[in-house]
């Protein structure tokens, strides 16, 4: 499935929807989500990713760049990750610096 | 299953991805393994595609086989871009993977997890092409 990234904004929380397969061919795609994101000045930024189906550490290297470029202060939320996908998440660590959860209350 | 040859570009990813369902699905192999293959041979295309070639200035093609007996399925990649033996690096350990991500450095994770993801991997240099090699063991995992 082709990798999607949807950006909205909402009382300055940055959410962007993540569909499809995501490595090194689209994560500069989304690369330039957070980008775009990051120009307004998040103070959250929350990662649907219910239909996340493949992450590769091409894609974990965009959420460090995330981190790094709107700093520690902005928490990530990660948002309906499953299965193997999350697994690869707990598996690298992620789970100590961003809060995973099944629902966000304004998703 | 029949060999595929693809040109070393990222976007042969895809079709490198389908190929391992493929296989994995024809293995009758559970979901997660399934995915830890998938995940173990889409991040050494990804070295090889990215410091084997493209920043290396050469263009090539990357193969990928399946071979599936009655206890294994393992799946070689062979190309011929920069000899490059993925277990040479250094791996993150605890102390890297508990660090704050403001923190991380950002490498070092994709061979951390291919193999996290497959029961045997190895690599070799022969006839002037790197050998990249996955073994699945099938009891338990279907």
């Amino acid at each position: 499935m082709a990798f999607d990234a949807q950006l909205a904004f909402k009382e300055k929380v940055a959410k962007i929807t993540l569909t499809g397969s995501l490595d090194a061919s689209s994560a500069p795609r989304f690369k330039e989500v957070i980008e775009e994101a990051a120009l307004q000045s998040p103070t959250k930024l929350v990662l649907l990713m219910d239909s996340l189906e493949f992450l590769a550490s091409a894609g974990l290297r965009v959420l460090i760049f995330a981190k790094q470029k709107m700093g520690a202060t902005v928490d990530i939320y990660v948002v309906g990750s499953q299965g193997p996908v999350l697994g690869t998440l707990e598996m690298s660590g992620f789970h100590h610096s961003v809060y995973i959860q099944d629902t966000y209350a304004d998703a | 299953m029949m060999s595929l040859c693809l040109p070393a570009t990222l976007d042969s990813l895809d079709e490198i991805g389908k190929y391992v369902v493929a296989a994995t699905s024809e293995a009758g192999l559970d979901t997660k393994p399934a995915y830890g293959l998938r995940l173990a041979v889409d991040e050494i295309a990804t070295n090889i595609i990215t410091h084997g070639y493209e920043e290396a200035g050469i263009d090539g093609n990357i193969s990928i086989s399946a071979e599936l007996t009655a206890s294994t399925l393992k799946i070689v990649i062979e190309d011929t871009g920069i000899p490059f033996d993925p277990l040479s690096r250094k791996l993150p350990g605890e102390d890297i993977l508990n660090l704050p991500l403001e923190e991380r450095d950002i490498g070092g994770l994709g061979i951390f997890l291919v193999l996290k993801g497959v029961d045997d991997f190895s690599y070799v240099f022969t006839d002037g092409k790197n050998r990249n090699i996955f073994v699945m063991n099938l009891a338990g995992h279907n």
